[in-house]
């Protein structure tokens, strides 16, 4: 029984183990099972005269959503389950390392270093021990904090929503291809012309009901990177239904990756993403401070985007990498 | 409506299928096995609900769990432990008890029907 790099049975086995809960040897000794009988059904579709791929495809959707089972067969899956641990605590680990060098840069500046939402306070005394500990701690907190969202918590919401997953892992569902540049073109045409139906306060007034648009000069400036972004995706998932894994599909990926860290890059620099001085007069003093809690969410959902999406970029280039000299399966 | 049905459908399926299950694995099977005998026998199961099914069996101590190698791909065989084979018999006659009661009751001639009317009738 062996797993082939890019196999469907092992993507489909992968996902049902990240939902799983209970030890590393329980989960073990389910996928086993579990693979098992994803090839007994194969076999049998295939004793029956379908094509392999057919038929690994056809069990594979009659099976289901893998998280569905995974959860299911194995319920109490861990907030941060064990196979992501260890990619946790590095990244993790080179965050705290970046955010304690700006740190130190602002110490040795003597001031506070702002970058859009983040601001990276200097050691109130750099020469007392207790008080490096303390900001060393604070940061790391911060730091452990932006990764637990990113590694348990996205995947998550995501799912709820029935977003594309953020996955660090090269994996394209084949079932959801379609289905996927479906809702990406759906959400290319929202994007645009509804754009400033969708973004925008409706306040009454004695003229009736008046549109305040919010969409700022940081969501605007992002806008053709967004549609880029949509675009190559589609194109992605298209060729993926058509050829699936090949150089097409992972360039067009790593494309579209490159297009969202523009669009995102520009969320995270600018100071203001939607704009709320519109909306001044049906708010009230409390218009600047939700529009600068608002713009700091998306701020932050940006960078926690930009950081899962860089990680995928790096990994479609080193499989593109390695692809080169290797004849198309 | 229909997801209502659904679920009501599931859950009684669920029952059904665990004393299906017992019974069935009287002999030595692997879960693909069992979909298939289930299913032969107009009783569609899912992975989904079966293996947590076996599972629970497993740690309740009615079934035990043995991996075979020897075959082109390792199967987990599964069969009644002594506990199962001692409590099969009475899982079999409540269930004839239960489908007996419940078919009485669907076709319309529970004996409790009587009764309970004249009940109604002396509160009036």
């Amino acid at each position: 029984m062996t797993r082939q790099v890019g196999d469907p049975v092992e993507r489909w086995l992968d996902e049902a183990a990240q939902a799983m809960g209970g030890d590393a040897e329980r989960r073990r000794d389910v996928l086993l099972e579990l693979e098992s009988t994803i090839h007994d059904r194969v076999d049998e579709r295939v004793r029956r005269g379908e094509a392999r791929d057919a038929a690994v495809d056809g069990v594979l959707g009659s099976l289901g959503d893998p998280e569905e089972i995974g959860s299911s067969v194995m319920p109490g899956r861990p907030l941060l389950d064990a196979k992501r641990t260890r990619s946790f605590i590095l990244r993790t680990a080179i965050l705290f390392a970046a955010h304690f060098l700006l740190v130190i840069g602002a110490t040795v500046a003597g001031r506070e270093l702002s970058l859009s939402v983040l601001r990276i306070r200097p050691i109130a005394d750099p020469r007392s021990f207790l008080s490096l500990l303390a900001h060393a701690l604070e940061t790391l907190c911060f730091d452990a904090g932006l990764m637990l969202v990113i590694h348990a918590a996205l995947p998550r919401f995501a799912r709820f929503v029935r977003l594309p997953r953020p996955s660090l892992a090269v994996t394209i569902d084949p079932r959801r291809t379609l289905e996927g540049a479906f809702f990406l073109a759906l959400v290319a045409v929202a994007v645009n012309p509804l754009r400033d139906r969708l973004l925008a306060l409706y306040v009454p007034s004695a003229d009736g009901v008046v549109r305040v648009p919010l969409a700022g000069p940081g969501l605007l400036d992002s806008l053709l990177f967004l549609n880029l972004w949509l675009g190559l995706a589609i194109a992605r998932d298209l060729a993926y239904a058509r050829f699936r894994e090949r150089r097409l599909t992972l360039a067009l990926d790593l494309a579209s990756c490159a297009a969202g860290l523009f669009c995102l890059l520009r969320i995270v620099a600018s100071e203001r993403v939607l704009d709320l001085a519109g909306a001044q007069a049906a708010l009230g003093p409390s218009a600047d401070s939700l529009g600068a809690l608002m713009n700091a969410t998306f701020s932050l959902l940006a960078l926690a985007t930009t950081a899962l999406l860089a990680a995928r970029a790096a990994r479609r280039a080193f499989r593109l990498v390695m692809m080169r000299g290797t004849r198309p399966a | 409506m229909s997801s209502l049905f659904e679920k009501i459908g599931a859950e009684v399926k669920r029952g059904l299928v665990q004393i299906a299950a017992l019974s069935l694995l009287r002999r030595r099977l692997y879960g693909y096995q069992l979909v298939k005998i289930l299913a032969a026998h107009g009783l569609e199961t899912e992975e989904g609900t079966l293996y947590p099914l076996l599972r629970r069996l497993e740690t309740q101590g009615l079934l035990t769990s043995e991996w075979d190698t020897n075959g082109a791909r390792p199967r987990k065989y599964y069969v009644l432990s002594g506990m199962g084979l001692a409590a099969l018999p009475r899982l079999q006659t409540a269930w004839h008890d239960v489908a007996g009661a419940v078919s009485s009751i669907l076709d319309g001639d529970a004996p409790g029907e009587a009764p309970v009317a004249a009940d109604l009738e002396d509160e009036r």
